[in-house]
């Protein structure tokens, strides 16, 4: 007897995981509100995971209780890191066990995280270690800070979008600032992180589509990897450019392909002058034909301002009928676009003042000496010794755009005392700290002012359901969300 | 013959948080209504539109509904009642059917059957619909039309605004009233009925956005091309800005109503800076003086995070992007100073207030923003009331017998 076993792409339930098994895991509170994009959007593709050390945004996110972790209860207390990246490599080498867990049993990792933050990037750093150890492929996916962030965030962002490049398979970078014009973003920057993380969100259901979704037409990571494991350090920050639509199969191409195209990313010509290459992916619902994802990709090519390759994925969705969702995922690969390394480079930067001469602490301070995407600092210093400016290494970055100034001078600040160096590195400087004798223990004081444990009382509204928001408890009073003080 | 004389009489009913109000107009022969008055009530244990002590809620809709019986010589056998409430969802939906007609004309069992089909569309688990507004039809070739009726087409699609809740919090609403021994005819969506009150064919047609700023919760609904496209209901309202008030200037919730009432503003005027607001005392409150930047800057920041929140559900939409219409404000906490002021930062279209639309009979509540959804439903109930066929022969005697029954309350 033959029997007739339907497991195709066309089979009632096919299953979605083949080959492999994608984990996105949401680190830190960017990673977090994207995922909660991805839970919200109910598209159950992946098996979805966030930390923080953060205790608010753990319970704010609506990512099933299980799937969350609070990590550094002990160090922190929930309070978060406070952008402190030492505090935060402490946590995640507190939680070594937990974090196994995440790396272990899945074939691909989607990191997802803002560059910007602290316990995000110490946690991808170490994921993508543990993810080496279990041979899960790591992607990486974050969102430079905006420029009106500043420049430490900025210094931040950079140092760790050097180092992640370094370790993982592929990193995605995109930036904040490719929405800041946005009309509802101008009116309110919460819109303006509302909408990355939005795509942040499109972009890993994109990304987990392609790496293991088998459909019509197939892709496989290393198309990923081909596009966006081209760059080290920082020598281009920026080499990702999204945008998702989602329609009706009756819309017609013409229609959905317009409305790509005038999504906020791509809507900004200049991203045409970096981007060379295009993965599209389209999913839809089982009446998906072939002809419906070749009209789509033609549209598509027909209506692009520049001529660039272009791969396809194509699948099919259990639900939503008539629906048809369409994700570009364009990619800079050619050598070191200069213009992608100068966007959103904050303003200029705040001139430092001299620390006063009392102080007990040395410095050596070499200001405007270009910065190596991995500068190596000798792990102890005499405290006479000056640090000479390292040589400008080739593809080094470029954006900080270093004013002309004379060839770097130590500044010295004399101390009675004999001291020890530890080495600290800033943006667009080298500087070595000296502290007296043996350095004391650290201690970390938590930054965040204020941490509830319990929810706090809601006047009138205690007997109603919550209204949430984005997290947010919209029966407490605003300007207390808001941190604003109220004069009495 | 005594059914001869029977008067058209519609009842809206509309159980607030702040308020319980119930309307009483009458649908005269030739179509028009008029108003005959309205009976209120305060309500209790209503938050956010929900209802939380279910007796304490039925005791003030039974006030409101005696109030309004007393006015209007009513007897008040059945209503239409306002439905609102966090937990009410919509969305767009659209069926199609295939004509196999000879010639393939479209006939009324067509749309009819369309009809059907939405409403027996799959909802969420536990919810249950509300409306499913018809938007237009669409005929094979892509053109559109309101009244596909005679014309030729193989296929007819119908698009559809749905708009569902969860069935238990419908229920213990219909059950507030139906326990009164009143009859529940039909219900609508708040702001639905609340735009029929203040908005025109034209305005309809140009497109309108009309958020009503209740207590409990802020409903809004848009039309565009005369087609409601989008609803929404977001359960924050004016209880919240007093709720922070209470919270901010540390003042027992009866003040902070007062003062929001009598000095409050959404909008931050620099020259006020250094101003104090002076807070009577009583047997068991202390005079106090209030920084007056202090309470502007409590309800401009609760305001305008309503406005934005608004704001961006209706961009997530995909109405927005060719919407180019008018903000219509209304309801209760419209009263507020300054709050066209905030809308027009926030809302990238002209807002202004909503003014209820002419109505014969009592004219003592036409500036009264807070009774525009009651007197929307009224509205409603004249359009529901006149798609109904009138009853005729003993029909028409049993619907007779049954109101004189019930103005006997003898059912």
């Amino acid at each position: 007897m033959i029997e007739l076993i339907q497991n195709g792409p066309f089979a009632e339930k096919a299953d979605p995981l083949f080959p492999g098994r994608v984990r996105i895991a949401g680190l830190g509170q960017t990673g977090i509100a994207v995922c909660d994009q991805i839970v919200l959007h109910g598209r159950p593709l992946q098996d979805v995971w966030i930390l923080d050390s953060d205790q608010q945004t753990i319970e704010g996110s609506i990512v099933p209780a299980a799937n969350r972790h609070l990590l550094g209860r002990n160090l922190v207390r929930g309070l978060g890191c406070g952008g402190d990246l030492e505090l935060a490599r402490e946590i995640v080498a507190v939680e070594e066990d937990r974090l196994s867990a995440i790396a272990d049993g899945c074939d691909f990792l989607i990191l997802l995280l803002g560059f910007g933050g602290s316990i995000g990037v110490a946690l991808a750093e170490h994921l993508i270690q543990l993810g080496r150890k279990t041979e899960a492929k790591i992607i990486v996916v974050g969102a430079q800070p905006f420029a009106f962030e500043g420049w430490a965030r900025r210094e931040k962002a950079v140092a760790a979008i050097a180092g992640l490049r370094r370790d993982a398979d592929s990193v995605l970078v995109l930036a904040h600032d490719r929405l800041a014009e946005h009309p509802a973003a101008v009116k309110n920057i919460r819109h303006g992180f509302y909408l990355m993380h939005q795509l942040m969100a499109q972009v890993a259901q994109a990304l987990a589509q392609i790496v293991c979704k088998r459909g019509l037409i197939q892709l496989s990571f290393a198309d990923v990897r081909s596009l966006y494991a081209r760059y080290v350090g920082a020598e281009a920050l920026e080499n990702c450019w999204a945008a998702h639509v989602e329609g009706d199969t009756h819309d017609g191409a013409e229609y959905l392909v317009q409305r790509l195209l005038g999504s906020p990313v791509l809507k900004d010509g200049s991203v045409w002058k970096l981007a060379d290459h295009a993965i599209v992916a389209v999913s839809g619902a089982r009446d998906l034909g072939l002809s419906d994802v070749q009209e789509l990709v033609g549209a598509l090519k027909d209506n692009l301002p520049v001529n660039i390759p272009i791969a396809t994925s194509a699948s099919l969705d259990d639900d939503d009928h008539e629906k048809v969702r369409m994700t570009v995922l364009l990619a800079a690969t050619a050598p070191a676009p200069a213009a992608s390394v100068e966007f959103c480079v904050p303003g200029p930067r705040p001139a430092k003042k001299p620390k006063p001469a009392a102080e007990t602490t040395r410095l050596t301070v070499m200001k405007d000496a270009p910065k190596s995407p991995e500068p190596s600092i000798p792990k102890a210093m005499t405290a006479t010794k000056k640090i000479a400016p390292p040589p400008p290494t080739p593809g080094a970055l470029k954006k900080a755009k270093p004013p002309q100034a004379p060839p770097p001078k130590p500044v010295e600040v004399s101390s009675p005392r004999n001291v020890e160096e530890t080495p600290v590195e800033a943006w667009g400087e080298t500087a070595s700290v000296m502290s007296a004798g043996k350095a004391p223990p650290r201690k970390h004081i938590a930054k965040q002012e204020e941490m509830q444990f319990e929810t706090a009382p809601r006047g009138r509204f205690e007997k109603t359901h919550e209204t949430m928001y984005r997290g947010e408890n919209l029966d407490q009073p605003t300007f207390r969300r808001r941190g604003v003080t109220i004069k009495l | 013959m005594f059914w001869g004389k029977s008067r058209n009489i519609v009842v809206g009913l509309e159980v607030g948080s702040t308020k319980v109000a119930a309307a009483v107009g009458e649908i005269r022969p030739d179509g028009t209504l008029a108003l005959l008055g309205i009976g209120e009530a305060p309500s209790g244990q209503v938050r956010k539109c929900e209802i939380v002590d279910f007796e304490v809620a039925q005791g003030c809709v039974r006030d409101a509904l005696a109030e309004a019986e007393q006015k209007t010589d009513i007897v008040v056998g059945e209503i239409y009642l306002a439905i609102s409430g966090a937990h009410i969802r919509s969305s767009n939906t659209r069926v199609t059917t295939v004509i196999n007609n000879e010639g393939d004309e479209i006939a009324a069992e067509h749309m009819q059957e369309l009809h059907e089909m939405a409403a027996s569309q799959p909802l969420p688990a536990d919810h249950a619909i509300v409306h499913h507004l018809l938007q237009h039809y669409v005929l094979d070739d892509g053109s559109t039309t309101d009244n596909p009726a005679g014309l030729a087409s193989k296929r007819l699609t119908a698009h559809f605004h749905q708009v569902y809740g969860l069935a238990t919090r419908l229920q213990t609403t219909i059950r507030c009233v139906k326990e009164l021994g009143i009859d529940v005819k039909n219900y609508a969506l708040s702001s639905y009925a609340t735009a029929q009150a203040v908005l025109t064919r034209s305005q309809k047609q140009l497109g309108a956005i009309v958020i009503n700023l209740g207590g409990g919760v802020s409903d809004y609904v848009v039309y565009q091309k005369g087609n409601v496209v989008h609803t929404g209901v977001l359960g924050v309202g004016g209880d919240h800005l007093t709720n922070d008030i209470v919270s901010g200037l540390k003042i027992p919730y009866a003040k902070a109503e007062q003062l929001k009432k009598t000095e409050g503003s959404v909008i931050l005027d620099p020259s006020e800076d250094g101003e104090r607001i002076t807070l009577p005392g009583s047997y068991n409150f202390e005079e106090r003086q209030i920084p007056r930047p202090s309470l502007h800057t409590i309800m401009q920041m609760r305001q305008a995070e309503i406005f934005e929140i608004i704001l961006d559900d209706l961009q997530q939409a995909p109405f927005w992007p060719e919407f180019a219409g008018t903000v219509y404000l209304t309801g209760g906490a419209s009263q507020v100073k300054g709050l066209i002021e905030l809308a027009t930062q926030v809302f990238p279209c002209p807002a202004e207030l909503a003014h209820q639309s002419p109505f014969d009979g009592d004219q003592n509540y036409g500036r009264r923003p807070d009774l525009s959804t009651v007197l929307g439903l009224l509205q409603y109930a004249r359009q529901a009331e006149l798609e109904i066929p009138a009853p005729r022969g003993f029909a028409r005697v049993g619907q007779s017998l049954r109101r004189a029954l019930a103005n006997m309350r003898l059912i």
